[in-house]
C-alpha cells in the first residue's frame, strides 16, 4: 500500500533521515520505534506529504506521493505529536471545521462528528473549549480530528506523550479497535516500546535517522536468542559490584534499576557462579535472581548500547 | 472559503482581549486624547501666530523704474499702444513696494511682524532667535524682474530667504511670500495683454500649513481629528492582527492539518482576507459611531455625509484586507512567524507615523507629508478630512480608485506568494 524508497532528509549540514526503506500493507499495524531525535517524526512528515525528502520517494499503490501529494492526503489521517487544534474553539467546532474542509458530505457531517466524539469518549464535553481540556482529552480530540473523513491509513506520531495512564490506555484501545474492526492501516510511532508491543504486527526500529532493525516482534526478539536477560535484587547497591560485573567477559550490559541490577550477557553456564562470587567478595547478599524474557527495549539496547529513553 | 471565514471570525470573537483592544481601546484613546489635548488645541486655534521676519532691502527701486521706463520706450518687443499701459502698471504697483505693503497689510500684521534692517543686523537677529527668518531683496532685483517679465531679458531674480531652523512658522512665512510673488508675476503678465495690474487681487496662498489659523477653512476640532486618525490607525492594525494568526496556526500545527485536508490553498488566504475586511469594517464604523455617541463628533451631519464616510471606510478596509492578505502569504513563507509579526508591526507603525495617525500631518515636513499620502492610511485620512470639510463627491473618486488599485496589486502578489495546493516544503 505504502512504501518508502531510500528516504533521506538533510537540514543544512545535518542528516535527519538516511536511506529509510519501509512498507505498510493494507490493514497492517506497523510501529516505528526509536528514541527522541531518531528521525521518526521527519519520516512521518515525508510520508504524509508535509515535507519533501532530499532524496528518495514515497509510493502509494505504486504512485509517487512526492509528485502527487493530493493522492495520499485523500486517504490519510494524520495525528501529529502536537495538539493541532484551535484552542479557542470548542471540541465540536474544531471537528465541524476539519470535517468541512475534509469535504465530509453535509448530510453525514453531524452524525460523523457525534460518532467520532463517542469513539474518543468526549461526547458530553463537545461544547467545551479545547483550552479547558486536560492533556489526555486534548489528545483524544486531536485523534478524532483525523478520523472524521474515515481515512484508510492512520499515521499517529507519539499520540500518548505526556498523558495519564488512563487516557493512554483509552487511546491505545481505540487505535487497536480501528485497526482490527475497521481495517484501518496504522503507522504508529513511539518511544514507548510497550505501546508498540501491544499494538503493532511489525516494527521498524530507528536510531540516528536510520532503520537499524525491522520485522515482526518475534523476529526482532530472536536477535537476542544468544543472550540472557536477568534481574538481580541485592540487599544493597554497590558501584564497585556493577563495575566488577561489567568486567566479566560475557556481560554486554549492566543497568541499575532501584535496588536491582539488570544484566544482559551472552548465554553462558558460569555467569551465575561468577555473580555469587563477586557479591561474596564485597559482602553483598543476593536477595532474588530472575531470568527475564527479552523485550523490544532489550533489542534496542542490544543494537545501540543505549536505552530508548537515553 | 466560507468555512475559513467563519473560523477566523469565531477565533477573533473568542479572544476577548483582542476584541477589547480593537474596539474599546481606540474609543478610550480618542476620548482621553480629546479631553487632555482640547485645551492645548483651543489655545492654538485662538492664538495669533507671531512670526517675525527681518527684511533687508538692497534694491533701489526708483532708479530701476526710471531705467525700465526708458527701456520700454526704446523697446521694439512691446507694441507702442501697450507701452503706456505697462509703465502705468509698474508705477502703480512697483514690485518691492508692493511686497512690503503686502507684508505689512492688515491680513498679515496679526501674525507676521516685519522689521527692516541691514543684512548684518538681520543675520544676527535670526541667529539669536529674535526673528524666525530673514528676507533679502538684493540689489538690482526690480530691474532684473521687470526686464525679465516685460523685455524677456536675463533671468528671473530670486529673493534670498533664510532661517536658522526649519519650523512650521518658517515654512508658513516662506509660503506666504512665494505665493505673493507668484501672484504679482501673474498680474504683471496680465498687464502685457492690456489688463490692469491689481495687487488687491493678490491673496494669501492656500495650502496645508496655514490651515491652523482661525480664519482659514480648517474646521476639524480635536475630537474629530483624533476620531478619524485613531479610527484609521486601529483599522490598520487589524491587517497585522489577522495575519499574525497565521503564525499561530503554523506554530500550533493547525496549518499543517489544513494542508493535509487537500483544501484549495487560496481558501485559507481568502478566508483571512475576507475576515480582515469584515472585522476592519465593523471596527471603523464602531469607532466612528462610538465617538459620535460619546463626544458628539459628527453632530448635525447629513445622511450623505454618513454615506460618504461608510464609502471611504469600506474602500480603506478593502485596502487593509489586501495588506492582511500579503502579510498572510509572507507569514507562510517565512520560517519564523515571530519575526514576521515583528516586521508587520514595524510596517504598520511606520505607515501610522507618516500617514499622520499618531501626530497631525501638518507638523511633518512637506516631503514626508507627500510620502504619507502614498500610504493607505495617510490617503484615507486626507480623504476623510476633505470629505468632512467639504462633502464634495469629486474628492472621493481618485483616492478610492488608487486604494482599490493598491489592494488589487497586493492581493495579486499575495496569491503569487502563497504556497500552492500540494506544494510541500
Amino acid at each position: 500500500m505504502i512504501e518508502t524508497i531510500q528516504l533521506s532528509k538533510r537540514f543544512k549540514e545535518k542528516t535527519v533521515v538516511e536511506g529509510v526503506d519501509l512498507y505498510l500493507d493494507k490493514g497492517e499495524s506497523v510501529g516505528l520505534l526509536g528514541p527522541n531525535g531518531a528521525g521518526k517524526s521527519t519520516t512521518i512528515s515525508i510520508i504524509s506529504s508535509l515535507l519533501k525528502p532530499t532524496t528518495g520517494d514515497v509510493k502509494l499503490d505504486g504512485e509517487s506521493v512526492i509528485k502527487n501529494p493530493g493522492d495520499i492526503r485523500k486517504v490519510l489521517g494524520v495525528v501529529p505529536q502536537e495538539i493541532a487544534l484551535y484552542q479557542e474553539l470548542t471540541a465540536y467546532e474544531n471537528l465541524k471545521f476539519f470535517g468541512r474542509i475534509y469535504r465530509v458530505p453535509k448530510s453525514q457531517l453531524e452524525s460523523r462528528i457525534q460518532t467520532t466524539l463517542e469513539l474518543v469518549g468526549l461526547k458530553d464535553r463537545q461544547k467545551d473549549l479545547i483550552k479547558t481540556f486536560s492533556g489526555g482529552m486534548k489528545r483524544r480530540i486531536n485523534i478524532a480530528s483525523a478520523l472524521l473523513h474515515h481515512p484508510k491509513i492512520l499515521i499517529l506520531d507519539e499520540p500518548t506523550v505526556g498523558i495519564d495512564p488512563q487516557s493512554r490506555n483509552y487511546i491505545l484501545e481505540m487505535i487497536r479497535k480501528l485497526n482490527e474492526q475497521e481495517g484501518t492501516t496504522v503507522l504508529y510511532t513511539s518511544h514507548y516500546m510497550e505501546e508498540v508491543e501491544q499494538l503493532c504486527d511489525r516494527v521498524y526500529i530507528m536510531d540516528h535517522g536510520k532503520v537499524i532493525a525491522s520485522g515482526s516482534q518475534s523476529e526482532l526478539l530472536s536477535i537476542l536468542s544468544n543472550e540472557d536477560t536477568m534481574k538481580v535484587q541485592l540487599n544493597q547497591m554497590s558501584n564497585e559490584l556493577v563495575k566488577a560485573i561489567l568486567e566479566i567477559d560475557v556481560v554486554r550490559h549492566v543497568e541499575e534499576t532501584g535496588d536491582s541490577i539488570k544484566i544482559i550477557a551472552k548465554k553462558s553456564s558460569n555467569i551465575i557462579s561468577n555473580l555469587v562470587k563477586l557479591a561474596d567478595q564485597q559482602n553483598i547478599k543476593i536477595m532474588n535472581f530472575q531470568m527475564e524474557n527479552p523485550s523490544l527495549e532489550d533489542v534496542f539496547l542490544h543494537l545501540t548500547g543505549r536505552t530508548l529513553r537515553d | 472559503m466560507l468555512t475559513f471565514l467563519i473560523k477566523d471570525l469565531l477565533l477573533f470573537w473568542r479572544d476577548r482581549k483582542e476584541v477589547v483592544t480593537v474596539i474599546i481601546l481606540p474609543l478610550v484613546i480618542v476620548v482621553v486624547l480629546s479631553i487632555s489635548m482640547s485645551g492645548i488645541f483651543e489655545e492654538n486655534q485662538s492664538e495669533n501666530y507671531d512670526l517675525s521676519l527681518s527684511v533687508v532691502v538692497e534694491d533701489d527701486q526708483s532708479e530701476a523704474i526710471e531705467e525700465f521706463k526708458a527701456s520700454v520706450s526704446q523697446s521694439e518687443q512691446i507694441a507702442n499702444a501697450m507701452k503706456q499701459n505697462v509703465i502705468a502698471g509698474v508705477e502703480k504697483a512697483p514690485p518691492v513696494e508692493s511686497l512690503m505693503q503686502f507684508l505689512n497689510s492688515p491680513e498679515l500684521e496679526d501674525w507676521i511682524t516685519v522689521n527692516t534692517m541691514s543684512e548684518s543686523e538681520a543675520a544676527e537677529s535670526v541667529e539669536k532667535g529674535d526673528h524666525h527668518a530673514m528676507l533679502v531683496i538684493p540689489e538690482g532685483y526690480t530691474s532684473q524682474l521687470l526686464s525679465n517679465i516685460y523685455l524677456d531679458q536675463g533671468t528671473e531674480p530670486a529673493l534670498k530667504f533664510s532661517a536658522e531652523e526649519t519650523a512650521v512658522e518658517v515654512d508658513m512665512v516662506h509660503d506666504v511670500i512665494q505665493g505673493f510673488l507668484d501672484q504679482m508675476n501673474l498680474q504683471y503678465a496680465v498687464s502685457t495683454s492690456g489688463g490692469e495690474v491689481d495687487m488687491n487681487q493678490v491673496q494669501l496662498p492656500e495650502g496645508g500649513t496655514e490651515t491652523l489659523a482661525d480664519d482659514q477653512s480648517f474646521s476639524l476640532n480635536i475630537d474629530q481629528y483624533f476620531t478619524l486618525s485613531m479610527g484609521v490607525l486601529f483599522v490598520l492594525f487589524m491587517a497585522s492582527t489577522v495575519a499574525s494568526r497565521t503564525g499561530v496556526e503554523k506554530r500550533e500545527h493547525t496549518f499543517n492539518r489544513i494542508t493535509l485536508t487537500n483544501t484549495p490553498a487560496l481558501h485559507f488566504l481568502f478566508g483571512k482576507t475576507c475576515a480582515t475586511f469584515i472585522l476592519a469594517w465593523l471596527q471603523i464604523l464602531l469607532i466612528f459611531i462610538g465617538s459620535h455617541l460619546i463626544l458628539g463628533t459628527f453632530s448635525d451631519r447629513s445622511f450623505t455625509f454618513w454615506i460618504g464616510m461608510v464609502f471611504v471606510s469600506s474602500v480603506f478596509c478593502f485596502a487593509v484586507a489586501g495588506m492582511s492578505s500579503i502579510m498572510t502569504s509572507i507569514s507562510l513563507r517565512l520560517k519564523n512567524p515571530e519575526a514576521a509579526d515583528g516586521i508587520f508591526m514595524s510596517i504598520i507603525m511606520l505607515f501610522g507615523t507618516i500617514g499622520g495617525s499618531f501626530i497631525p500631518i501638518y507638523v511633518l515636513p512637506d516631503w514626508l507629508q507627500q510620502i504619507g499620502e502614498f500610504t493607505p492610511n495617510g490617503l484615507t485620512l486626507a480623504v476623510l478630512i476633505e470629505w468632512f470639510q467639504f462633502e464634495d463627491l469629486s474628492t472621493l473618486w481618485m483616492p478610492s480608485i488608487a486604494l482599490i488599485g493598491f489592494t488589487l496589486i497586493l492581493i495579486f502578489v499575495s496569491i503569487i506568494l502563497h504556497p500552492k495546493k500540494g506544494e510541500i516544503s
